[in-house]
């Protein structure tokens, strides 16, 4: 079954929640969108998607709010899908899912993150609505809570270390605060963020941050912070971004080097060349007259790669192919 | 005979002479414990039939003794005897080394005071010396993180490779203020788990509550709790909050009370018989005696946001809203504990009452008080671990019962306030300092404390290096030669990195031992005049 966005079930306002890319995506085009409606696949980059959940039978829509694809895509064909009530795991592209219980009563998964050495660790981590973190180190076959020292167990986003493998670093933005975690997501402690001014709703890590510890945290209502030491002390960047919730951060690959970073607002798009200090609009081609709920850039964030861009009312954009 | 007719006077030089031996008796019991390579002391048992008791910690070793028989020497003993229980008590280690710089201290400043130096002078640049001392150690203070580490800390404390691995897992997840729970478990081998969210000892007043009849287990989802001390005497007097409960959409229901009637129990158990549309629990209030039941109660009520209704303030159950409820995700009982997982109360309301708890944690002496608020503080937390020692003989158990809770103290204390280059070297990097201030001082009092202390300082580390079997001189040059991270490694035989070889000591017990037995000895310098009893009751050790 092929569907177009456009032709979802209108009945409702159904947001666009999460997206996932392959690790390939220059190559491959293929790309997740969990949707209120389910989970929808496309294998050209965004213009066309298919809805993933067609083996379950459902007789009523599955929310998907949270997916994550496996780092070893091209090999394993892993797909996490965060639902209510637990986590749905397809080892073949999703066209089959098992259910993986997590513990009772079932929680309302929120966000999913994988481990970068998911092929010789196997973690996956979960932070759920009421029920905190839950992590697997079995590729996702079963999964245990995991909250020591999270004083806020509603968790609304995760970000995971570049260097994983050696740091074990995790953060997780809450209802209340920020916490890391330094041993893989067993442990977590508060750190110094400004309790006021959560919730925090986006992270993002440098992809050097075992050397520069640079963590970008976006917040509904207060706008961009950052921190240069792992998350110690905090710094509020830019009142171009005050503006509305902070739904997304993306930080350049090659950040190190060219310090770009854009950020998702609910009706703009910026971008920082500076490392946050100043921000401009980028041109993105669309003409927005919905609210931006998601954005990934699977190809990095310079102007001539792709971004894709999900929004309240369902519609998923390619920035290059913008239609 | 009236005791003060019984009493026996010391003037000097008896009284330093006294007090010398026994201040070197006891240094020299708990000397052999030193290092990672310790010898044991074996203390005989009160009863004669048992075996002696063999110990490595110098804490435990001089509590063993309560007297001896030569009642001067005694005096200057329990000096010794009183530093090194304290210290144990408040940061799990460090006792050996306290023992050997009093030691150090005492015989070297005893010298000088005997030779014509002012004691009261020494004594007061001694703890200047010591003050010093601290600020040093401050300086190279770092904190310690990883199970890795933390595991090769407590394996220096303890000296045992198993139950260092699971305490440095442990103390990875649960932290500083983490509760373990150590009991002793039927395997063969040290395992650990962990139990996630807050419980307490209690559990159901009947148990026929409980859910799973084989388990003896109860387990209720999205649970509304009642956090009461009520005596719940009456049955009638449920009804109108169990109707409150159903009017407000709750199907699974935790009430808490100190006493519940049989027939209050049976009404429960009525309005449980479809479990599926609503059921309800009775749990005894967690505590033992009044202060512990309102703390239980104060710390349920933050977790699950509801209000605790307190049979003193004059609650009553015809007094309950919906609004006193708290509510959990999920709430359990077996037959010895009842616990709360996912509390629903205000997360930034739980940060205050931890910290308020930490505060009296701060101010806090009694060990006993402490123990309970760490208890408290580690639950609200998110959760506890239990460790399950391996089973063995009785003694043996004792044995590692005590280790690993010395060594758990040990590790909080590290977590708390940070690891210092073990081996001695520290305390070694302090004398340039020292030496500094003896190159800049012509009053003779300050310059015999500063030569005091750099000499004493050396003493750990000779003590490490003799327990181990080598020439404490042949050590002490090549570590004196080597850079100031490098330090001996008794294990290999040689000077080594250490930091990388995670050879560490807990900072909070490496200061505690120098400014205790620096103040200690110092002090003791001043004792002039002794006074006892002339025939003490008993002489023996327990």
């Amino acid at each position: 079954m092929t569907n177009d966005l456009a032709t979802l079930p209108a009945a409702s306002v159904d947001s666009v929640l999460a997206l996932a890319a392959s690790p390939h995506f220059a190559h491959d085009r293929i790309c997740f969108a969990a949707h209120e409606s389910g989970l929808y696949r496309s294998d050209d980059g965004g213009s066309n998607w298919r809805g993933m959940y067609d083996s379950l039978q459902l007789t009523a829509p599955l929310t998907t709010t949270a997916v994550a694809l496996s780092p070893e895509w091209e090999t394993d064909l892993r797909v996490f899908a965060g639902v209510d009530g637990g986590m749905l795991r397809s080892m073949d592209g999703g066209a089959h899912w098992s259910i993986t219980n997590m513990s009772a009563p079932p929680p309302l998964v929120s966000t999913v993150v994988v481990s970068p050495n998911f092929a010789a660790d196997g973690i996956v981590i979960s932070g759920t609505i009421e029920d905190g973190i839950f992590r697997s180190a079995d590729r996702g076959s079963s999964w245990q809570p995991w909250n020591f020292g999270l004083l806020d167990l509603c968790v609304l986003v995760l970000a995971i270390s570049p260097d994983f493998a050696s740091d074990e670093t995790l953060f997780a933005g809450t209802e209340t605060g920020l916490f890391r975690s330094t041993n893989g997501g067993r442990a977590w402690r508060e750190v110094n963020f400004p309790g006021e001014h959560a919730p925090v709703i986006s992270l993002a890590l440098s992809p050097t941050y075992a050397t520069d510890g640079i963590v970008f945290a976006g917040t509904e209502a207060a706008g961009l912070f950052c921190s240069g030491d792992g998350g110690d002390t905090w710094r509020e960047l830019g009142v171009d971004v005050r503006s509305g919730p902070v739904n997304a951060i993306v930080v350049s690959p090659q950040f190190a080097r060219q310090p770009d970073v854009l950020v998702l607002l609910s009706s703009a798009l910026l971008t920082s060349h500076d490392g946050g200090a100043t921000w401009s609009d980028r041109p993105t081609g669309l003409n927005f007259e919905q609210e931006m709920s998601v954005l990934i850039a699977p190809q990095g964030i310079d102007q001539e790669a792709p971004l894709l861009i999900g929004c309240s009312d369902g519609g998923v954009f390619n920035s290059l192919h913008p239609s | 005979m009236p005791k003060a007719l019984n009493r026996r006077v010391v003037f000097q030089p008896e009284t330093y002479q006294g007090i010398q031996r026994g201040i070197n008796l006891m240094a020299d019991i708990v000397r052999p414990t030193l290092g990672p390579c310790p010898r044991n002391v074996a203390i005989e048992r009160m009863s004669s039939i048992a075996a002696a008791e063999l110990l490595d910690d110098g804490g435990t070793i001089t509590r063993r003794i309560v007297q001896f028989a030569d009642r001067d020497a005694d005096m200057g003993a329990m000096l010794v005897r009183h530093l090194l229980w304290r210290l144990q008590e408040q940061v799990g280690d460090g006792t050996a080394t306290a023992a050997t710089l009093f030691q150090a201290v005492y015989n070297q400043g005893m010298h000088y005071v005997e030779a014509g130096g002012n004691a009261m002078q020494l004594r007061r640049h001694l703890e200047h010396g010591a003050q010093l001392i601290l600020n040093e150690l401050d300086s190279f203070t770092v904190r310690i993180a990883g199970k890795v580490k933390l595991a090769q800390l407590a394996e220096s404390i303890c000296h045992d490779h198993a139950l260092a691995t699971v305490l440095g897992e442990i103390f990875d997840i649960v932290g500083e203020h983490g509760h373990v729970d150590i009991r002793r478990a039927q395997g063969r081998e040290i395992e650990r788990h962990y139990v996630e969210g807050m419980f307490w000892e209690s559990s159901t007043f009947s148990a026929h509550m409980f859910s799973d009849q084989h388990k003896l287990r109860m387990d209720l989802q999205n649970s509304a709790i009642l956090i009461s001390d009520l005596e719940i005497t009456e049955a009638r007097s449920l009804l109108p909050m169990l109707e409150l409960a159903t009017e407000a959409g709750v199907s699974t229901l935790v009430i808490l009370a100190s006493e519940l009637s049989e027939a209050s129990i049976a009404l429960l158990l009525q309005a449980s018989r479809e479990p599926e549309k609503f059921q309800v629990v009775a749990v005894k209030t967690p505590g033992l005696g009044t202060l512990e039941q309102a703390e239980a109660m104060e710390d349920l009520a933050v977790l699950t946001g509801g209000r605790a209704l307190l049979k003193a303030a004059g609650d009553a159950l015809h007094k309950v809203a919906v609004e006193d409820f708290g509510h959990a995700r999920r709430a359990w009982a077996d037959k010895s504990y009842f616990g709360v997982v996912g509390g629903k109360g205000n997360a930034r309301e739980l940060r205050r009452h931890i910290a308020n708890v930490r505060g009296l944690l701060d101010h806090t002496e009694d060990t006993h008080v402490r123990t309970r608020l760490l208890q408290r503080v580690g639950k609200l937390m998110g959760g506890s671990a239990t460790l399950l020692l391996a089973n063995s003989t009785d003694t043996e158990n004792n044995v590692q019962e005590a280790l690993a809770r010395r060594t758990t103290a040990a590790l909080r204390a590290a977590l708390r306030d940070g690891v210092l280059l073990g081996s001695g070297r520290s305390l070694l990097l302090c004398r340039s300092k020292l030496q500094a201030m003896l190159s800049g001082s012509e009053n003779p009092d300050e310059r015999m404390a500063d030569r005091i202390l750099i000499k004493a300082l050396e003493e750990p580390l000779r003590t490490i290096a003799s327990n181990a079997g080598y020439d404490p001189g042949t050590i002490m040059v090549e570590v004196n030669r080597a850079a100031a991270g490098f330090g001996f490694d008794v294990r290999c035989g040689c000077v080594v990195d250490l930091a990388q070889a995670g050879i560490f000591d807990v900072a909070a017990a490496q200061k505690a031992a120098v400014y205790g037995a620096v103040a200690g000895a110092a002090h003791a310098l001043t004792i002039d005049v002794l006074i006892h009893s002339k025939n003490p009751q008993y002489v023996a050790s327990t």
